[in-house]
C-alpha cells in the first residue's frame, strides 16, 4: 500500500517561471559507516557511495547523497524497497554501522523552470548559481526555518527533500514569494 | 550575510547554517567528578575566558554536514581568522594570523 503523502499543490505554483511538483513515494535510508569500513562496504553492497561531502550519485531510480563525513542519504523508488532492505540488513550484519529506514520522514519535491534557483533563494541562503552549485551537487541546508536536502539534477531543475511536517510550509512559502520571482 | 568556511565541507557556507557552541579546547578533568570539590568542578563547568579579541571557539554546522569544528574568531570585529577540524590545535601564528591564542588546559586542581 502506498503511503498517503496528503499534500496538494496549487495551480499558482505552476507557471513558466517555476513549477513545483510533488514526487511520488520514495524509499529512504540514512547510512553511517566507520571511516575504515567505507571502501569494503561499498564493494560488498554495490552502493555507489560518493566520497566527498556534497557529492551525489544519481542513477535511474536511486540517488545517493553524501551529507557529512561517512553519512549518506539513499533515496530510491518503491520498487527497489525489498532489494534495498536486503542490502541494508547485510551491511548491518557485516559492519558496525547505522542503516536506518527513514522513508516516511521526508517528502520530495522537484522545482523546475528558469526561475527555480531564484525561487529557492527566496528562502535558502546558498549561492545557487551553476558555478557555485553545479549539476550533481547536493547538500543539507536550510529553507527559512526548515532543514532541507537539496540537489541539482539539471541547470533549471532541483530536487528538495523536506520533513513531511514542514512540507506545507515550504509550499506556502514558495506561493507567497511568487511575486518576487516575476520581477527582475 | 557572513560566510563561514566549514573545514569538513571545505567551502564557505552561510552563517545561518551554523550554531555557536561555546569556547573551544576546554579539557574535561581526568578526575572523577565525585572526587573533585565543587569549586574545581565549577571551574570546568562554568568559568570561561569571555575574551575580547581572538577567541578559539566551537561551531556546529547544524544545517549542513552536522559536524562540530573549531574556529578562531575575533570577538570585536566578528571576523573569522581560521577554522579547523575537531581534535586539531589552532594553527601556529604566522604572518597572516599574527596572534592566535594557544590551546590551554583547564580543569582539575587549580
Amino acid at each position: 500500500m502506498l503511503f498517503n503523502q496528503a499534500i496538494e499543490i496549487d495551480e499558482s505554483l505552476n507557471d513558466d517561471v517555476m513549477r513545483l511538483s510533488l514526487s511520488g513515494e520514495r524509499v529512504r535510508y540514512s547510512l553511517r559507516l566507520k571511516p575504515a569500513d567505507v571502501a569494503a562496504a561499498k564493494k560488498s553492497s554495490g552502493l555507489k557511495l560518493p566520497a566527498k561531502i556534497g557529492g551525489t550519485s544519481i542513477a535511474a531510480g536511486q540517488t545517493i547523497l553524501c551529507l557529512g563525513p561517512q553519512e549518506w542519504l539513499i533515496v530510491a523508488l518503491p520498487k527497489s524497497r525489498e532489494k534495498l532492505a536486503g542490502t541494508m540488513a547485510k551491511l548491518s550484519a557485516d559492519y558496525i554501522c547505522s542503516a536506518v529506514e527513514v522513508s516516511h520522514r521526508n517528502l520530495q519535491f522537484t522545482v523546475t523552470g528558469p526561475g527555480a534557483a531564484r525561487a529557492l533563494n527566496a528562502a535558502c541562503p546558498l549561492d545557487l548559481s551553476v558555478d557555485a552549485f553545479p549539476v550533481g551537487k547536493g547538500t543539507r541546508t536550510i529553507f527559512e526555518g526548515a532543514p532541507i536536502v537539496l540537489w541539482r539534477t539539471a541547470e533549471h531543475e532541483f530536487t528538495v527533500e523536506v520533513w513531511r511536517s514542514f512540507a506545507p510550509y515550504l509550499r506556502d512559502f514558495l506561493a507567497k514569494t511568487a511575486k518576487d520571482r516575476h520581477m527582475a | 550575510m557572513m560566510l563561514i568556511h566549514c573545514p569538513y565541507c571545505e567551502e564557505k557556507r552561510p552563517e545561518i547554517e551554523f550554531a555557536y557552541a561555546g569556547e573551544a579546547h576546554i579539557h574535561r578533568p581526568v578526575k572523577d567528578a565525585d572526587d573533585m570539590t565543587d569549586e574545581e568542578w565549577s571551574h570546568f563547568m562554568f568559568l570561561r575566558d569571555n575574551k575580547r579579541g581572538d577567541h578559539a571557539e566551537r561551531w556546529w554546522h547544524a544545517n549542513g554536514c552536522n559536524m562540530f569544528f573549531n574556529a578562531v574568531r575575533n570577538t570585536v570585529t566578528d571576523k573569522f581568522l581560521v577554522t579547523y577540524k575537531m581534535g586539531e590545535l589552532p594553527p601556529k601564528a604566522s604572518a597572516s594570523n599574527a596572534k592566535l591564542p594557544a590551546a590551554k588546559k583547564t580543569g582539575g586542581a587549580k
